[in-house]
């Protein structure tokens, strides 16, 4: 027993419903592939009859309330750092081999204590909603062959016979290679080990005998080692967004899990810890702990956590939270030559920061004109941290008075003769029209419920002064002023 | 103030405008506007139809085009003379002939070249003036419009001034006001219309979204700024214009100096050259005598009659060209071994008869000619002709090419319009819907099983849009309004337009996606409206199939000559009675088995009868039950009116044939000949429910005043109706029974030619070579597999019951490899495998195929064995080659396939196997599962359970939402009818499923065998390799 794999068969569906409870227990199935071309990747056990390769349609069609979901990649590497965090905890020396794999060079440690923690830890990741398999064996082939059928835990000791009966897509054929495997009907590892491994080669050239090598479970390679975690963080999404403290809870708790196992397998411990709770309306409310003392306990950590929530009331639901368990500053930024830029970028950010805690995330920014019809329509955009040169000027440059908006546009009552409005009658503004110019007419949105018609108008007041007036429907206002 | 709009766009832009010219052409009458100019982009693809539907409401069409200029910009030009619309005519054609579809641009040379007779206008925001002065000022706006000027003149050129009410719009027009005052140029009011009403609007948006293919949401600026530019009337342009009205006043000015409109297009079909001394009539008369002797052996009394009658008919009409023209296309095609035989209404004609244009004697089957011509018919007769599909018919198409030039002949276009699934796919996308549900839509309505029963709010519930979705609104709202609009371009199927000195003086000619092809710009009912002649050139698969049964009869050494076989053989009716009629023409679906047995066929007049009664005309015109319920005597064979009698005897007093309703106008109604062809032609256009309503009203009227009773009335009225619908002309049905009747004769006669030929021709008919291979099967033919050292690149016959499949059947496997491998073939057979790994140039893809396939297993023993020898040669190795030789290759260690395997493998290469069905190796695990065989034996109103293959899947308009499935196993097909709550409720498995397990009550009609279903599931999945099916076509 030189290395172990842990592997968690149908990564991607199981890290997807890690992150969203509402799918425990119900039949899902991930599909890939647009259209009609949409093909089922890996379904739940509870979906009954729905296989690898099916249409997307068929499975609707045999297993009726079928979720069927794409991967969820944010998921997924959420579930590996799980995954990997736990081999660490086995040996230094780990590879992550793939999404929802881990290879663990085992050489120098005591066996039984090994196959000990190895039990220990598939039953934790399980409990994590990661149902990992863990197989150890004298190469890292045979480890992952063992991992795949492993329930939980399997170690190789007879690698003959325990390769014979495997199906030879163990042996990861090419698509090429499996075609022509399938041609030969050879269907298990040992059919292909049976069969001459020069007329093997023969046939399928240097992949062949790499092939017949994997299947005899004979490859061996050097891994490719990874660095324990550095930055101890989680970040997750609710789909739909939360209300209460229940159901945020049982994620914090889940992600704390993994955090914590991470600073264990480096052997270290939090000193603070930062919470972020991420609004459905684009807010967020954030806070720092710093820990009473500094650990890697999870209990400890909820407390601290579970205290501060059961008081928070926010504005909007909970959309995702982000949880940091050692603090980052960010760095100072160098000054290009002719840029025209921020002296103290994480000043401004930090600043803007604090207004939009005020004023309201999606109130901060730098005004630019929407790409639409409609009058006076702007996004907010983040502001620029250095300006950009100036453009070529334009061809027709902006002639004529300028309007002087008025915001919010004051109501006005209008009265119109022939079409045109004829009087104007308000609490800041009145009086008889002398001239009328207009209307112009600009509509959109018209395929929701946003649809909006607005039609202009420029007038001059017998009182002096020209003005722009709007009317919507039956409402009209007065825009602004013409200088 | 009159007002006339001199520049709009109609759907017909594609992608640029949201309306039809109709409705363009009714909104401009309701504004009571006299004339309406449609400049449509790159084409005069909607001016027919603005023209026919201008002169129904009293809109005078004009003529005009947005031309896309070299550089980008759009020029519109209207037409002022005949010679201008040649020249515009060619200018397009010029422009599109030399690019890829949709590309083509017009040069300013050559729109210097063609300004004669045409009128331009500086065009809307897309024009070369307000471009150049968006763009880069005022300066080079005045440029741009001098290069106009200099082109067309001062008197030609108009200077175009929209007013749409967007803010800022009028710094433009103050330029272009300056600017004509300035040159000395007429200003020009128009609206740039893109749509009929406002409410079109949305259409104009999503089709902007089409075409820069993004979201309404993200389509920013690129839409419409407001819903202004629709129709409007002169109050409405005079006030907009109130300080410019000489703008709207020209407008009127200019319409009225355009003379031209399409009343006066001046078509002539081209003459076909004769001998000296000789005119056209006297040739045709001299060629239709000739033939008549060769036909009837003498040309005596009603033969003699009925020719001198018909010829001087054509005469007087003028028609003797095209019929010479036709007959000349025939001999060609008969010249080079090609069947050819004319379809359709001129079947009725004796000349034609005589020309070798068509198979069908009319004087024998007694037609009626005037069906097909008549004094009063100002437009040219049909003549079709039905020729093998494939490379034969292609190479009369080039032939029609090389004779009267690119230029002179073109194939007629096919509008393909918005349809129900495509467009909801295509507006929901815009509108921003989740693909997934718009996947499920098509998923769960897929191919044509449309018609629904389902409102369409209700399907997009079932595809997973909740009702209360924001914009399921508007998605209803513009899907209504987008379908039946144009989408794109196609080819009509077989139509080419020929004429004197120059199709492309008459209509533009454009490429076709296929290459070698041409195509007009107007569709089939366009070219009618227009008095063009139009040549059906249709590809028939059957066609094909007979002519390759023919060779292969010849080639056995047991010629048959399709021309005179024996119109009474029992044997041939014997089989059509028992409904076995796999893979003959016409009368194999579901629906004509079906019916077979309750009908009987047993003659050839039968037979056309049988062709003709299984259409929706006569479906829903209720005629089929009543003529099977009196056939078999049922019930009383009764008269609508017993003036009605010597017309409808034939088919028992009902309404069948097109014919008997154009001879029940003129014997009850009193028509004449002309109003009997106005009637004809209102049943035939399609486009227009409002004609055949009012030849509906004049045909009650005269049936009234001819004391014909009025339940008689509604009888005749429903039947017009229907036929309207989709219904068979006699002729056409006799000339389909013909060739029904010829492939019947094969299948029974020559069976393994028969079906030999019928794979050689695939794609074809109505079942898949699987299907066609078990059919074969029961029949006794024996399908040998295909073999390198037998087979040929097509099906062969080896004797009176086998096959030996071709080895074009695979897939996977390049012709050319075939050919070379038969050519070495040829040279000295094979002696060994490694010998034919040598000599044969295959890939080793396709070496694995042929080995898959078992068409090494003449060489290799078995399938597995060869596969091991074909991957060990390498063609490019030496060294390993070396090693390859004969006598050195170790025995194969690989296992022979089982059965279960070779079946796979067939499938797999071949789509088929030769071998038995896959239903027979489920047979074993399929417990209470009747087969299709026995469901003949099976009690009436039990409860059975079939399963097999889905071999198709219908469910026709005419059936009210019924589903049809025919499941085939190891035994023959089973029937079943789906009622439409069970299809609503199992519609995913049954559009997606492969096979099914059906679960329901046996009917048993006079033979007509069904399970109505009440349970439908998807079959379990045993491994068995799937097939194709023939779903809702």
């Amino acid at each position: 027993m030189r290395y172990a794999v842990l592997a968690v068969p149908d990564f991607a569906l199981h890290a997807l419903r890690r992150g969203d409870p509402s799918l425990g227990g119900r039949a899902v199935a991930l599909v890939a592939g647009d259209g009609s071309r949409a093909r089922v990747t890996e379904a739940s056990p509870e979906a009954h009859g729905v296989l690898r390769g099916l249409a997307a349609t068929l499975a609707m069609s045999r297993c009726p309330g079928i979720v069927l979901r794409t991967r969820d990649p944010e998921a997924e590497t959420e579930s590996h750092r799980l995954l990997v965090a736990a081999a660490f905890t086995l040996s230094p020396r780990v590879e992550s081999t793939r999404a929802g794999c881990c290879t663990v060079d085992l050489r120098g440690a005591e066996p039984a204590r090994t196959q000990a923690l190895m039990r220990l830890r598939a039953a934790e990741l399980a409990a994590a909603g990661l149902p990992a398999r863990i197989g150890a064996g004298d190469t890292p082939l045979l480890a992952s062959y063992a991992a795949r059928c492993a329930e939980p835990v399997l170690v190789v000791a007879d690698a003959a016979a325990f390769l014979a009966p495997l199906p030879v897509d163990f042996a990861e054929p090419t698509p090429a290679q499996g075609e022509i495997l399938r041609g030969w009907g050879i269907a298990t590892l040992g059919a292909l080990t049976a069969l001459p491994k020069a007329e093997v080669g023969r046939r399928l050239g240097a992949d062949g005998v790499l092939l017949w090598e994997r299947a005899a479970g004979q490859a061996t390679r050097v891994l490719r080692h990874v660095e324990p975690a550095r930055s101890f963080a989680a970040q997750w999404a609710y789909e739909p967004p939360v209300e209460s403290i229940e159901p945020l809870f049982f994620k914090l708790r889940r992600y704390a899990e993994r955090v914590a196992l991470e600073l264990r397998g480096a052997a270290l411990v939090a000193e603070r810890l930062s919470l972020t709770l991420l609004l459905e309306d684009g807010g967020d409310h954030r806070r720092e702990f710093r820990l009473p003392e500094p650990c890697a306990d999870v209990d400890g950590w909820l407390r601290v956590l579970g205290d501060h929530l059961a008081t928070v009331r926010t504005d909007a639901r909970v959309a995702g939270v982000r949880l940091v368990a050692a603090p980052a500053r960010p760095p100072q930024k160098q000054e290009g030559l002719f840029d025209t830029g921020l002296r103290d970028p994480a000043s401004f950010w930090e600043n803007l920061a604090r207004v939009a805690a005020v004023v309201g995330d999606g109130r901060v920014g730098t005004p630019l004109p929407a790409d639409t019809h409609r009058p006076d329509a702007f996004t907010l955009e983040r502001p620029a941290e250095t300006v950009a040169p100036c453009g070529a000027a334009p061809v027709h440059p902006p002639c004529g008075p300028t309007l002087r908006r008025f915001r919010p546009p004051w109501p006005v009552r209008v009265a119109c003769e022939a079409g045109s409005p004829a009087s104007l009658e308000g609490g800041r503004l009145g009086g008889r029209v002398l001239a009328a110019a207009g209307p112009w007419r600009s509509s959109g949105g018209w395929w929701g419920p946003e649809a909006w018609e607005v039609e202009t108008w420029q007038v001059e007041l017998a009182a002096g002064g020209v003005y722009q007036l709007a009317r919507s429907g039956d409402t009209w206002c007065v825009e602004g002023m013409l200088d | 103030m009159p007002y006339v709009e001199l520049h709009a766009r109609s759907a017909f832009s594609f992608l640029r405008g949201g309306s039809l010219p109709e409705a363009l052409a009714a909104e401009a009458a309701r504004l009571e506007m006299p004339a309406l100019a449609l400049c449509d982009r790159d084409g005069l693809y909607g001016t027919v139809r603005l023209h026919m539907s201008g002169r129904e409401c009293g809109v005078r069409a004009l003529v005009g085009c947005e031309l896309t200029m070299e550089d980008g910009v759009v020029v519109p030009v209207l037409v002022q003379t005949r010679a201008g619309y040649r020249a515009l005519c060619g200018l397009l054609t010029t422009a599109h002939l030399r690019a890829e579809k949709g590309e083509g641009r017009v040069a300013w040379g050559e729109l210097a070249g063609a300004a004669d007779g045409l009128v331009a206008l500086t065009g809307d925001e897309e024009g070369p003036v307000r471009r150049a002065w968006s763009e880069r000022g005022p300066a080079a706006a005045a440029e741009a419009g001098a290069r106009l000027a200099s082109i067309f003149g001062r008197g030609r050129l108009h200077v175009e001034v929209q007013r749409h009410l967007v803010a800022g719009e009028e710094r433009c027009n103050r330029f272009l006001v300056d600017w004509a005052r300035a040159a000395g140029l007429p200003l020009l009011a128009t609206n740039g219309v893109l749509h009929a009403d406002p409410q079109a609007r949305a259409v104009v948006d999503v089709f902007t979204c089409l075409r820069h293919h993004t979201t309404l949401d993200a389509a920013g600026r690129r839409l419409a700024p407001n819903a202004e530019r629709h129709l409007k009337g002169a109050r409405a342009m005079g006030e907009l214009f109130a300080d410019l009205p000489e703008a709207v006043e020209n407008t009127e000015r200019l319409a009225a100096g355009l003379e031209f409109t399409l009343a006066n297009l001046g078509y002539r079909f081209p003459d076909h050259p004769v001998p000296a001394g000789e005119t056209q009539d006297s040739f045709l008369r001299k060629m239709t005598l000739f033939g008549a002797q060769q036909r009837y052996g003498s040309v005596v009394g009603q033969v003699r009659r009925q020719l001198e009658r018909e010829l001087a008919l054509i005469a007087k009409l003028g028609f003797s060209g095209y019929f010479l023209i036709v007959w000349d296309l025939c001999s060609f095609a008969r010249e080079r071994g090609s069947l050819v035989q004319g379809r359709g209404s001129a079947a009725n004609s004796a000349v034609c008869y005589a020309l070798g244009i068509t198979a069908v004697d009319p004087i024998e089957s007694k037609l009626l000619f005037e069906r097909f011509l008549s004094e009063g018919r100002t437009d040219w007769p049909d003549i079709d002709l039905d020729l093998p599909s494939g490379e034969r018919r292609e190479e009369l198409i080039q032939e029609v090419y090389r004779r009267y030039g690119r230029r002179g002949a073109a194939m007629t276009a096919n509008v393909i319009t918005y349809r129900g699934k495509s467009t909801m796919r295509e507006v929901g996308k815009v509108l921003g819907f989740a693909d997934d549900a718009l996947d499920r839509f098509s998923s769960l309505f897929h191919g044509g099983d449309l018609p629904q029963t389902l409102e369409l709010g209700e399907q997009l519930r079932m595809a997973g849009v909740s009702g209360s979705h924001p914009r399921l609104a508007a998605l209803l709202d513009t899907c209504r309004r987008v379908r039946g609009l144009p989408r794109h371009l196609g080819q009509h199927s077989g139509g080419m337009v020929l004429s004197a000195g120059g199709l492309d003086q008459f209509v533009p000619l454009e490429n076709a996606r296929m290459p070698g092809r041409s195509v007009l710009q107007w569709d089939k009912s366009d070219i009618e409206d227009m008095g063009l002649l139009k040549v059906d050139l249709l590809g028939l698969g059957m066609m094909a199939a007979l002519q390759d049964a023919v060779d292969i009869c010849a080639q056995r050494g047991r010629p048959v000559d399709l021309a005179r076989l024996p119109k009474d053989d029992p044997a041939v009716f014997r089989m059509m009675q028992e409904a076995d009629t796999v893979g003959v023409f016409q009368v194999e679906s579901r629906a004509q088995m079906s019916t077979l047995p309750r009908m009987k066929p047993q003659n050839f007049y039968d037979l056309a009868v049988e062709v003709a009664i299984i259409r929706p005309g006569p479906i829903q015109g209720d005629a089929v039950n009543p003529y099977l319920k009196r056939r078999s005597g049922a019930e009383p064979v009764t008269y609508p009116d017993e003036r009605a009698r010597p017309i409808l005897e034939r088919t028992l007093g009902v309404v069948l044939f097109q014919e008997q309703i154009l001879r029940l106008a003129m014997e009850l109604g009193g028509f004449s000949a002309a109003e009997a062809d106005e009637l004809r032609r209102a049943i035939g256009f399609t486009r227009s429910q409002e004609r055949l309503e009012r030849m509906k009203g004049k045909l009650e009227g005269a049936f009234r005043r001819n004391a014909v009773s009025e339940p008689a009335i509604a009888y005749l009225i429903k039947s017009l109706a229907s036929f309207a619908l989709y219904g068979f002309p006699e002729s056409h049905a006799i000339s389909f029974a013909l060739i029904a009747y010829a492939s019947a004769w094969i299948k029974v006669h020559h069976p393994a030619a028969f079906y030999a030929s019928l794979l050689n021709c695939q794609p074809m008919g109505f079942y898949s070579p699987a299907s066609l291979v078990q059919d074969g099967r029961r029949h006794g033919i024996t399908f040998l597999p295909v073999c390198v050292l037998c087979s040929d690149a097509r099906c062969r016959v080896e004797s009176d019951a086998a096959v030996r499949l071709g080895l074009g059947s695979l897939r996977g496997v390049r012709a050319q490899a075939v050919d070379s491998m038969l050519a070495e073939r040829r040279l000295r057979p094979f002696d060994s495998l490694a010998d034919f790994l040598r000599r044969a140039r295959f890939s080793p893809a396709e070496r694995r195929v042929l080995a898959g396939a078992g068409a090494l297993n003449a060489l290799a023993g078995d399938r597995r064995s060869a596969l091991w020898a074909a991957d060990a040669f390498h063609d490019n190795d030496e060294l390993l080659r070396g090693a390859g030789q004969e006598g050195e290759e170790a025995l194969s260690p690989l296992e022979r396939m089982t059965l279960l395997e070779r079946q796979r493998a067939d499938y797999e290469h071949l789509s088929l196997t030769a071998g038995a069905h896959p239903m027979r190796l489920a047979r074993p695990m399929l417990q209470g599962v009747t087969t299709a065989a026995a469901l003949r034996d099976a009690r009436p109103g039990g409860r059975v359970r079939i399963c097999g293959s889905v071999i198709t899947r219908q469910r026709p308009g005419t059936a009210k939402g019924f589903c049809f499935i025919t499941l085939e196993d190891e035994t023959g097909f089973a029937n079943a009818i789906v009622r439409p709550r069970l299809f609503e409720e199992c519609r995913l498995a049954i559009n997606m499923e492969p096979a099914l397990l059906i679960t329901g009550r046996l009917q048993n009609e006079q033979g007509v065998i069904h399970v109505m279903a009440e349970e439908i599931t998807g079959m379990p999945d045993l491994g068995f390799p799937a097939q194709a099916s023939h779903d809702y076509r």
